[in-house]
């Protein structure tokens, strides 16, 4: 909602009709003598090896995944094989002109799209950037494998290297170039441009758009091409990386160099299939899928169907859209038709297709009838071919002979080593900025009129007398996480922000205000409301080596990126045997007041996902420590922020809110009062209503409680709970999420094994109903209050003389809840 | 129709009885007039015959319960009937009191942790806290004897830290000794400050594990808390002096020598003796209240009895107004009764005595300190009779037979000079006793 930009009413309410741009539809018709042109005759061969290699790969794990053996070698490979066999000419003429610099991402079925890719690198790189590339990765670990007994040149090493370490990977083996970690669906090789491909269908249709962001912010050169299957159109994340990649800012809000569309193409691999589901006829209605551009922006993102059954049509489009997205005219949608003879795996009877259809397609096969157009126009003898084929069948044999030598390639050794999947899980580096160079900021930080209005401000809550400044003097939470958040803005070039309302209004609950000032438009801005689109570009972002703070405006909005947070953000550092860092800070407000969508607390959600780091400050002090820590680190961080408290001031730490920067190192809690007869531990805002609580049983009971925080929720140090539990016996952990299968549980659970012989009584959970979050007049009867304290206490704990209780917390009346389910 | 049983009250001032055990077993049949089961109040043991003829179709409480009068504890009826309706229970009423109780005590005793015991019992499950547990095993404190006071009667911390604070310290040694043994320390130890020694904890080289330890009877543990308490609440000290015994020797005689007569003792004629020196004294015939002194008009006479159940002190109402021979009568049948058990416990409260008297003398006991009823001022002991050198006149010497008297009195209550006054009194009477028969 930028003022510069005027709806007037006049012109929007004028009549009018859309007009489409037109939609080419397999348009190409060069002969190959036409072609001669553009491809020398080793370049055509090329072509031809390529395609014929991913043939041959797939063919080989067919045969492995139904018979059992590859040429007399025998082997059972238990995992998943999503084989692209009839697919290989999509794939090569979508990587022919990519550079290394050309980042692809794909789906399950993505082997071709890696060996296409990886010999369009090997094609163009030279030599020494071949070597440095294999010297460097993994320590040179596949390198020394692949050169035993090598003779040939460095092109034919890297070769090897490529389809040894893709192999190695389908096979779980530690040398693959995932350690094993990703496996069938989720290889890739970052050193040649493959980013990583995502099991989950459409996975890539907002991750890649991420990539491209990145590509644009940080002025890298290459395009990114997003491979997603026809199926995956009708997913909401791939139609929101849609509307995220064309969004009009880029062209009519960013400025300078950055101005203008993301450099990305949608490729859809459209081999009209999903698993059995008939695209067109069936399950979709765009006929062509190409047509989909036309929804989307003005230019129908210069969508186009290719006839992906012949390489060079592919490799035609490719360099016209390439030249579209160098102009800055991107997105691009690309429906490149193919078809899979292979089943969706080697368990597909076919069921949902006739065998004619299947045949009709193999009589055209994109290879054979390549082959025989070289044939016909001289290019190469039928011979030679038939030799780069058998060699092909060789290297096969070399590379899973080798691929199942569990001595050259064993698995992980988890007898040896049982942490190697957990030491995975984090990068945990320590890093102040993603690249090193200058920040782009739109004046010096001391300039900012925010940052000049917090110098003002009350960095303690209270004066020397201990009375509280106005709210409006004390410096409050959303202060500490602006300080934190500004800070490596002018410290991380990569850093961005964005969101709902983050530009402008300074998000919804003005933590941002002073930031619009500060930054240009490509490090703040504000995202289309989609949510799978916010997180899962922040993902792709990261993944290309970026800083990125996305936002949530709603704790309850986090289901709307479910598969984002759950199943890529969290993984992809672990799967990618920690190639990937994933420096993403995701702010997640957690709300009230505004029932039922808007006021839940789902921190239990994400720290019940590996992967995720999960904190939840709440003061200015912690927000700003942890918030620093956050944007310092590589790793996933969910930052929980409570909107019941976003102006709170510092009431804990003395001498109030440091001006400079500090750390507050995650997984450590914080007493936030000393006590002796009983602990409190709490996640979230409820921290207040222990101490209330707390005031309580001192005034009226003589319990002095100790209150801890426990700031993070992942990861967790028990030992400070411990410590306070031996001396107390007694535990309460309470937070405001709902109280079944809540975190609050999971600590229980552990204080209960690792305390049991200091525990006086069980720990007890105090969290919210399992109800609806009611409307703000009824939340009392619904989120932790200080009277459940003392009523939980009475009942489970330590009965309070004269203790008059509001709430059942007996046993009967948890039995007779769990037994309903509410 | 069932009929219920119910456990009977005995005098108003019981609210509740121990019971012993059932001498009928459930399902057996009963007949009108059997024993049926026995109980003991504060002071004495009783048993009770069923009132009707059936078959013991339900018992709600077994040995050891303390069962408030008048609940029903058990069903009689015949076989098959439906006793639903006499289930256990409360006394709703009871409960309501015990409420209004709580309600009404003020928060100022918060910080008091109070330790309750209970009787332990043998396979029962004891829920306590794990830190109580391991509070308890550590300082060797019998967790099982604690009544808990967290959620569900759970023994929790505080439990048995109060235990621990009314107990007597262990040393060291004592601990490691009372752990490895399953002892338990009983009264203040020998150690500085009462600490209790490994030596004090019945543990001994010598004779190792040759004992056995049984649980005292209620009445016992009664007897035990009244006497202790005399000796913590009042000062008690004892004088001891000597009456000429001839002048009762030769009334004891004449009446063995006339048949027919009623058999007065040589204790009816002491008792005799000291009714008269109390109506002298009436600071003696009295109850100390701590700020005030309870005087009594009339003479209501403890006399404590040996029982195989322990010691019993009937009181004989009114004493001053019997002749001897009624006050002889009166002592032989409650002393009967308590015997037998079946005492009117009104009659065995300490309250009930205005003055007591302890008479060891059949045993050959020459010198005795005996212990004060509370809350009543003095009591009388009664030695055995020696004899003792007399000057009889003229430089002669003769022995000549000596009752001791020992009295014991609450200095708080009476001055030495009364004492010895009306102990002297008590010589005086004797040595001077006449009566009719």
């Amino acid at each position: 909602m930028p003022k510069s930009q005027f709806i007037d009413p006049v012109e929007v309410r004028k009549p009018g009709s859309i007009q489409f741009k037109e939609i080419p539809v397999n348009q190409y018709s060069k002969s190959i003598e036409e072609e001669k042109a553009n491809f020398s005759n080793e370049e055509f061969v090329n072509i031809f090896h390529d395609m014929s290699l991913i043939r041959e790969f797939e063919t080989m794990l067919n045969l492995i995944k139904i018979k059992g053996e590859y040429e007399g070698i025998e082997y059972n490979h238990p995992g998943p094989a999503h084989l692209s066999i009839g697919q290989e000419s999509a794939a090569v003429g979508m990587a022919y002109h990519l550079g290394v610099e050309d980042f692809i991402f794909g789906s399950h079925r993505s082997h071709g799209e890696i060996l296409a890719k990886g010999m369009s690198a090997i094609h163009k790189m030279s030599d020494d950037e071949l070597m440095d590339v294999m010297t460097n990765f993994f320590d040179g670990t596949i390198l020394n494998i692949v050169k035993e007994g090598h003779e040939g040149n460095v092109k034919s090493l890297a070769r090897r290297f490529l389809i040894y370490g893709t192999l190695a990977e389908i096979f779980a083996r530690e040398t693959g170039f995932n350690k094993g970690l990703g496996g069938s669906m989720h290889a890739f090789f970052t050193p040649f441009g493959v980013y990583p491909n995502n099991a989950i269908v459409g996975g890539s249709g907002d991750i890649a758009v991420g990539a491209a962001l990145f590509k644009k912010v940080n002025k890298k050169d290459g395009i990114v091409v997003a491979n997603i299957g026809d199926a995956s159109m009708a997913c909401g994340p791939v139609w929101e990386g849609l509307a995220f990649a064309s969004m009009d800012q880029f062209e009519q809000l960013w400025e300078g160099a950055y101005k203008g569309g993301l450099p990305i193409i949608f490729n859809i691999m459209n081999n009209q299939y999903g698993m059995g589901g008939q695209t067109c006829g069936e399950t979709m209605g765009y006929d062509i899928a190409a047509r989909i551009g036309a929804g989307v922006n003005r230019d129908s993102m210069h969508a186009e169907r290719v006839d992906g059954y012949n390489p060079l049509a592919v490799i035609d489009a490719y360099k016209r859209k390439m030249e579209l997205l160098k102009d800055k005219k991107g997105p691009v949608l690309l429906d490149v038709l193919t078809y899979r003879y292979s089943g969706h795996s080697p368990s597909d009877a076919s069921s949902y297709r006739s065998k004619e259809e299947v045949e009709a397609w193999e009589k055209q096969d994109c290879i054979a009838s390549y082959a025989s157009d070289l044939v016909g126009a001289g290019i190469a003898k039928e011979t030679e071919l038939e030799n780069i084929k058998a060699d092909i069948v060789e290297l096969m044999k070399y590379a899973m002979k080798l691929a199942i030598d569990d001595k050259v390639s064993p698995h992980m050794d988890m007898e040896k080593y049982p942490e190697l999947i957990g030491d995975m899980m984090f990068s945990n580096e320590s890093l102040d900025k993603m690249e090193d160079r200058e920040v782009e900021v739109n004046h010096p930080m001391e300039e900012n009129p925010r940052v000049q209005q917090l110098a003002k401000k009350e960095r303690f809550a209270f004066d020397a007398n201990g009375k509280p400044f106005s709210k409006i003097k004390q410096y409050q939470l959303r202060d500490g996480i602006f300080e934190a958040v500004v800070d490596r803005f002018y410290k991380d070039p990569t850093l961005v922000a964005y969101g709902e309302e983050n530009r402008d209004w300074g998000g919804a609950f003005a933590v941002y205000r002073g930031l619009t000032e500060a930054l240009p438009y490509n490090r703040l801005f504000n995202s289309p409301i989609s949510e799978a689109s916010i997180i899962g570009t922040a993902i792709g972002y990261a993944m290309c080596g970026g800083r990125v703070i996305p936002e949530i405006m709603y704790c309850d909005f986090l289901g709307r990126c479910g598969d984002e947070v759950f199943n890529q953000m969290p993984k992809w550092q672990a799967m990618s045997g920690n190639v990937i860092k994933m420096p993403v800070v995701v702010r997640v407000s957690v709300g009230s007041k505004y029932g039922a969508q808007h006021s839940q607390d789902w921190t239990s959600l994400v720290a019940h996902i590996p992967g995720l780091k999960v904190v939840f400050p709440v003061t200015p002090y912690d927000a700003k420590g942890l918030m620093n820590t956050a944007l310092q680190g590589t790793d996933p961080v969910i930052f929980f922020e409570s909107q019941r408290i976003y102006d709170i001031g510092e009431q804990f730490h003395e001498g109030g809110v440091p001006e400079g920067y500090y750390e507050i190192p995650f997984g450590e809690p914080d007493v936030k009062r000393e006590g002796k007869d009983i602990t409190i531990l709490t996640i979230g805002a409820t921290l207040y209503r222990a101490l209330e609580a707390a005031d309580k049983l001192k005034e009226e009971y003589g319990m002095e409680a100790e209150v801890i925080d426990s700031r993070s929720l992942v990861p967790f140090n028990y030992e400070k709970v411990l410590e306070s539990v031996k001396k107390t016996g007694r535990i309460i952990i309470s937070g405001d999420a709902n109280s079944r299968g809540s975190f609050l549980n999971d600590m229980a659970r552990n204080i209960t094994e690792l305390a049991f012989d200091d525990l006086d009584a069980p720990p007890v959970v105090v969290g919210s109903r399992n109800w609806i979050t009611p409307a703000y007049e009824l939340e009392e009867y619904f989120f932790p209050q200080v009277d459940w304290f003392l009523d939980a206490i009475h009942e489970k704990i330590v009965p309070l003389k004269g203790h008059v209780v509001k709430n059942n917390y007996t046993n009967a009346e948890q039995i007779r809840r769990n037994k309903l389910g509410i | 129709m069932a009929t219920p049983i119910i456990m009977p009250r005995q005098g108003q001032s019981v609210e509740s009885c121990i019971f012993t055990e059932w001498t009928k077993e459930v399902g057996e049949e009963v007949k009108k007039g059997d024993a049926l089961f026995a109980y003991e109040t504060d002071k004495a043991s009783f048993e009770q015959e069923a009132e009707e003829d059936g078959v013991l179709l339900a018992v709600f409480c077994e040995e050891g319960d303390e069962v408030p009068v008048l609940q029903t504890i058990g069903v009689i009826g015949q076989p098959g009937e439906n006793i639903d309706e006499f289930s256990a229970g409360t006394a709703p009423a009871a409960a309501a009191e015990v409420k209004e109780e709580m309600e009404e005590k003020p928060e100022e005793e918060k910080e008091e942790l109070k330790v309750v015991l209970k009787e332990k019992v043998e396979g029962e499950k004891v829920k306590i806290s794990p830190r109580a547990k391991n509070l308890a095993e550590k300082d060797a404190i019998p967790y099982e004897s604690i009544e808990g006071s967290g959620p569900g009667g759970r023994v929790i911390e505080r439990d048995v830290k109060a235990f621990a604070a009314s107990q007597p310290k262990l040393s060291p040694l004592a601990k490691e000794v009372a752990k490895a043994e399953g002892l338990e320390a009983v009264g203040t130890g020998s150690g500085l400050a009462g600490t209790v020694k490994a030596s004090d904890l019945g543990t001994n080289p010598v004779y190792a594990g040759d004992f056995e330890i049984k649980k005292m009877p209620h009445i016992r543990k009664l007897i035990a808390k009244a006497m202790h308490q005399s000796l913590q609440n009042s000062a008690q000290l004892t004088h001891h002096l000597g009456a000429d015994a001839r002048r009762l020797l030769a009334l004891r005689k004449e009446i063995k020598a006339n048949e027919g007569a009623p058999n007065i003792t040589l204790n009816d004629m002491v008792c005799f003796a000291v009714i008269k020196a109390l109506k002298q004294f009436p600071d003696v015939n009295a109850h100390f209240l701590g700020d005030s002194v309870k005087y009594f008009n009339k003479v209501h006479l403890g006399l404590a009895v040996d029982t195989d159940r322990g010691l019993m002190v009937p009181v004989i109402k009114n004493a001053d107004d019997l002749s001897i021979i009624g006050l002889s009568n009166q002592f032989k049948e409650v002393a009967d009764a308590c015997r037998t058990g079946s005492i009117d416990p009104e009659l065995l409260s300490s309250e009930a005595a205005s003055f007591t008297v302890s008479n060891l003398g059949n045993y050959g006991v020459e010198m005795f300190t005996p212990v004060i009823n509370l809350p009543q001022v003095a009591i009388l002991g009664v030695n055995t009779i020696v004899p003792r050198p007399k000057d009889l006149g003229d430089g002669v010497y003769g022995f000549v037979p000596y009752m001791g008297l020992s009295l014991t009195y609450d200095h708080q209550a009476l001055d030495g000079g009364m004492a010895t006054r009306f102990v002297k009194q008590v010589a005086i009477e004797i040595e001077n006793l006449t009566f009719d028969y």
